[in-house]
C-alpha cells in the first residue's frame, strides 16, 4: 500500500472519533480526539492491525492557551498517524491508559505521569521510570514554568521506602552494571532459580536533554543531542538534522545524505561488533569479546579517518554535512571492509557452531512473530523474531532511496536468532557502504542553512543499529525549538525483555538483557536533581568502617 | 558443533606482536580530520562573535578591542570544549582551525585549561580588567 493509501484507511478507522483532522505533511495525518474516545481509537487501529504505537509525546502549551496536549504517534511504513488529545492544564488531567491493548505504552505513559504530571488511568505501574525517588510531588520538569536551574534548589521528598516483596522473593539487579557498563535496576521476583516475574526503573543515566534542547539554537542542540549515545551518536544528529532540514524547507545535496548513509553503515558496523563482544563476555566467552573488539578497532580507526573522531562524529551539520569523502578514503574503505568481512563471516559461523556458546544462545528468550508485534520490539530484536520491521525500507529517508539495504530476518526468534540477524545485517551493511563508495553522487556536500526556522512539528524516524529512533520537533518560528520529543529503539525493547524473562533461569537474565543490545544512555533523558544539604563525604577508611557496621562483618 | 571454535585464532595470536599501542611511549598518529586544540588567527577575524553563539559548550568567546584595527582577543576553555568543530563551521573568515598534533591536554590545574589568544598587550590589559574605553563588553556565549 501507498503512504496515501494507509493514511486514507487511518482516517476511516478513526472517523468515528475524529472531531478533527488535518494533513500537517504530506505522510502525516493528525486527528483531534477527546480523552474518552482514546481507547476505543487506539484499539480500532490496533484490531484493524495499522501500524504500532510509536510513542507518545506530551506537551504544554503554556498558561495563556492554557492546554496540555499528549500525542499518540502510529507509524506504518512512512505513513504517521497522530491521535491529539487535549487536557486542561490543571495539576494531574486525566486520561484513559492504553497500556492493555498496547503493553509498550505502559513506558510513555510513566514518562507522560512523571514528567508534564498527567494521571493516566488504569495504567498498570504508575512508578517513576526516570525522575528520581525523593523528586517531589507536583513537581513536573516539562512544563512551561518549570526552570532547570531550579532543580538545584528543589526540597526533595522522603525516599520511600522500598517495596516490600511480601513472602516473594526478590532478586535486584542493578543499578550497577546490570548487564553492560551502564546502570539500570531490575528486580527479579524468583522462585528458586527461576524468574517469575519483573521489573525495572531507568532515570540513573538521565541528563535532562530534552528541556535543556529548549534554551539552546538549532544549532548548538545538534552537539547536545549527539551527546545523547556514544554508539549510536551520529543516529542522533542525523534524525534531528533531517527533522530540522525538513522544517526548514532546505533541500540537502545527494552528496551529503550519501556520506550520511556511509557513516550510518560504519555506525552500525562498530555497534554490532560492540554488542557481539559484550554478550560474548555476558556467556562468559571472552576469547570472543576480545577478538571482535580488536576488530572493531579498525572500523574506529576508519571512523576517525573520515570524520575526525572515534565516537561523536560530529559529522553532520544542518544542511549537509562537515567533511567530504576523497579518492584516498575509499581505498581505505575498501581495505578495511575486506578485513571486516572475513571477520564478520567468521563470527556468524563461531555463533551458530560452538557448543558450550549455542548452550547460552540456542532457545533462549525466543520471541514469537506475534509476541514482537505485541511487546512493539524493534530493529534486530523484532527481526530475529521474523518482524519485517525496518525504516531504512519501510520509510526510506536520505539516501536509502538510492542506495537500499537489503532486509534480514531471521523466524526463530531467540537469541541464536539476534546474533545471526544481526552479524547477517553487517555483510549487508559492508556491500551498501562498498556501492556508496563506487557511485558516490557529485555536488556539494553542504548548503547554507537558515538560523530561524518556520513555526511548524515534524516527524523524523531512522534506523538507529538497535531499531527505529523517533523524533517529533515542534518550531515556533524562532532561534530554537519549542518541544524537541525523543524516543529510542531501547525502551520499546524493554517491554518484550521484561515479559520474556518470565519462565527463565535467573542465570539467563544478563543474557536476556544484553541480547536486545538495551543502551540506557538513550532511555534516559531529562532532568539530574543535585541535592545541596545532604551530601555527605566520607573518606576510605570511613567508608570501609560504614560498611563493616552496616553489613556486621569482622575486620 | 564443536568446542574450542576460536582455538586457531588464539594460537595465531599467541605467535604474533601484541596488538595494543605503547602510548605513552609510543605516540599514535592520529587523523589529519582529528580535533585537537583549537588556534585562533585574529588577523582574519572580523569580531562578528558567530562561533561563540553557536558553541554547543560556551567554551570560546571573542572580545573585541578594536575593531578597525583588528584587535581581538579570543578566551578559549579547553576543559569546556567538546571538539565539535561547529565554530570552524560558523566562522566563515577560517580564522579558527583544530590542532591534529595537539591533542594531549590533560593538566593539573583548570586554570592551565583557559586559553588566550591575541596581541600579548591586549590579553594583559583584558586581565587586568582594563579594556580600552572603545571595547565591547564581553558577552556570555
Amino acid at each position: 500500500m501507498t503512504t496515501e493509501a494507509y493514511l486514507q484507511r487511518a482516517g476511516e478507522i478513526l472517523a468515528p472519533f475524529a472531531k478533527g483532522t488535518n494533513n500537517p505533511e504530506s505522510n502525516r495525518l493528525d486527528v483531534q480526539i477527546a480523552a474518552s474516545d482514546l481507547p476505543a481509537a487506539a484499539s480500532a487501529l490496533t484490531d484493524a492491525s495499522w501500524g504500532y504505537l510509536a510513542a507518545i509525546t506530551g506537551m504544554d502549551h503554556g498558561a495563556e492557551a492554557n492546554e496540555l496536549e499528549a500525542l499518540y504517534h502510529f507509524c506504518e511504513g512512512s505513513a504517521v498517524t497522530t491521535l491529539r488529545v487535549r487536557l486542561p492544564r490543571v495539576d494531574c488531567p486525566e486520561i484513559p491508559s492504553v497500556s492493555g491493548m498496547i503493553p509498550v505504552a505502559s513506558f510513555f505513559e510513566r514518562e507522560l505521569g512523571e514528567m508534564l504530571g498527567v494521571t493516566v488511568v488504569d495504567t498498570p505501574d504508575a512508578s517513576r521510570l526516570f525522575l528520581p525517588d525523593d523528586w517531589p510531588d507536583r513537581v513536573y520538569p516539562l512544563r512551561q514554568g518549570f526552570k532547570p536551574e531550579q532543580a538545584a534548589s528543589i526540597q526533595p521528598n522522603k525516599t520511600p521506602e522500598p517495596s516490600k516483596a511480601g513472602n516473594k522473593f526478590i532478586v535486584p539487579i542493578g543499578p550497577q552494571h546490570p548487564a553492560l557498563k551502564e546502570p539500570g535496576h531490575f528486580e527479579f521476583t524468583v522462585d528458586g532459580e527461576i524468574i517469575t516475574g519483573a521489573r525495572m526503573r531507568l532515570g540513573y543515566v538521565h541528563r535532562g536533554i530534552e528541556k535543556a534542547t529548549e534554551e539552546r539554537n538549532w544549532i548548538q542542540n545538534l552537539y547536545l543531542l549527539e551527546r545523547i549515545c556514544g554508539i549510536c551518536s551520529h543516529t542522533h544528529t542525523s534524525a534531528y538534522s533531517q527533522g530540522v532540514e525538513k522544517l526548514a524547507q532546505v533541500e540537502v545535496p545527494h552528496r551529503a545524505l550519501a556520506i550520511r548513509e556511509l557513516v550510518a553503515g560504519l555506525e552500525r558496523i562498530h555497534s554490532h561488533l560492540l554488542w557481539l563482544g559484550v554478550v560474548a563476555h555476558e556467556a562468559g566467552f571472552d576469547t570472543l569479546f576480545m577478538y571482535s573488539w580488536r576488530d572493531r578497532e579498525t572500523v574506529m580507526n576508519l571512523l576517525e579517518e573520515l570524520t575526525g573522531n572515534r565516537v561523536n562524529y560530529s559529522i553532520c551539520v544542518l544542511g549537509g554535512v562537515k567533511h567530504d569523502i576523497v579518492a584516498e578514503h575509499s581505498a581505505s574503505i575498501h581495505k578495511a571492509l575486506d578485513f571486516l568481512e572475513e571477520r564478520i563471516r567468521y563470527y556468524l559461523d563461531i555463533v551458530t557452531s560452538d557448543t558450550t556458546f549455542l548452550q547460552r544462545t540456542r532457545g533462549v528468550g525466543t520471541m514469537t512473530h506475534a509476541e514482537a508485534i505485541r511487546f512493539g520490539a524493534l530493529g534486530p530484536t523484532a527481526r530475529a523474531s521474523g518482524v519485517t520491521r525496518d525504516i531504512r525500507l519501510d520509510a526510506p529517508y536520505g539516501a536509502y532511496k538510492r542506495f537500499p539495504v537489503s532486509l534480514i530476518t531471521d523466524e526463530r526468534g531467540d537469541l541464536e536468532a539476534r546474533f545471526v540477524v544481526r552479524m547477517k545485517e553487517l555483510l549487508v551493511t559492508c556491500f551498501t557502504i562498498r556501492t556508496i563508495v563506487d557511485n558516490m553522487p557529485s555536488g556539494e556536500i553542504a548548503v547554507r542553512f537558515p538560523r530561524k526556522i518556520p513555526a511548524g512539528e515534524t516527524v523524523s524516524r531512522v534506523e538507529a543499529p538497535r531499531g527505529e529512533a523517533f523524533y517529533y520537533i515542534k518550531s515556533g518560528g524562532g532561534e530554537s525549538p519549542l518541544r524537541l520529543h525523543i524516543r529510542t529503539p531501547s525502551l520499546c525493547n524493554w517491554t518484550s525483555v521484561i515479559n520474556k524473562a518470565v519462565g527463565h533461569q535467573l542465570a539467563d537474565a544478563p543474557m536476556l538483557i544484553a541480547g536486545m543490545d538495551p543502551c540506557f544512555s538513550c532511555n534516559d533523558r531529562m532532568v539530574t536533581v543535585r541535592r545541596k544539604d545532604d551530601m555527605k563525604t566520607l573518606s576510605w577508611s570511613e567508608l570501609r568502617e560504614y560498611g563493616i557496621k552496616k553489613y556486621g562483618q569482622k575486620k | 558443533m564443536k568446542i574450542g571454535s576460536m582455538l586457531k585464532d588464539v594460537l595465531i595470536s599467541f605467535f604474533s606482536a601484541p596488538i595494543t599501542e605503547k602510548y605513552p611511549f609510543e605516540r599514535p598518529e592520529t587523523a589529519d580530520r582529528f580535533r585537537g586544540k583549537l588556534f585562533y588567527d585574529p588577523a582574519k577575524c572580523t569580531g562578528c562573535n558567530l562561533c561563540s553563539k553557536d558553541c554547543p559548550a560556551k567554551a570560546l568567546e571573542i572580545v573585541v578591542i578594536d575593531r578597525a584595527a583588528k584587535r581581538f582577543v579570543a578566551r578559549y576553555d579547553m576543559d569546556k570544549c567538546v571538539y565539535c568543530a561547529q565554530c570552524i563551521q560558523s566562522c566563515k573568515f577560517k580564522c579558527i582551525g583544530m590542532s591534529n598534533e595537539d591533542w594531549e591536554l590533560a593538566a593539573l590545574t583548570k586554570e592551565l585549561f583557559t586559553v588566550t589568544y591575541g596581541k600579548e598587550e591586549d590579553i594583559a590589559r583584558l586581565l587586568e580588567g582594563n579594556a580600552l574605553p572603545n571595547a565591547e563588553p564581553i558577552k556570555a556565549g
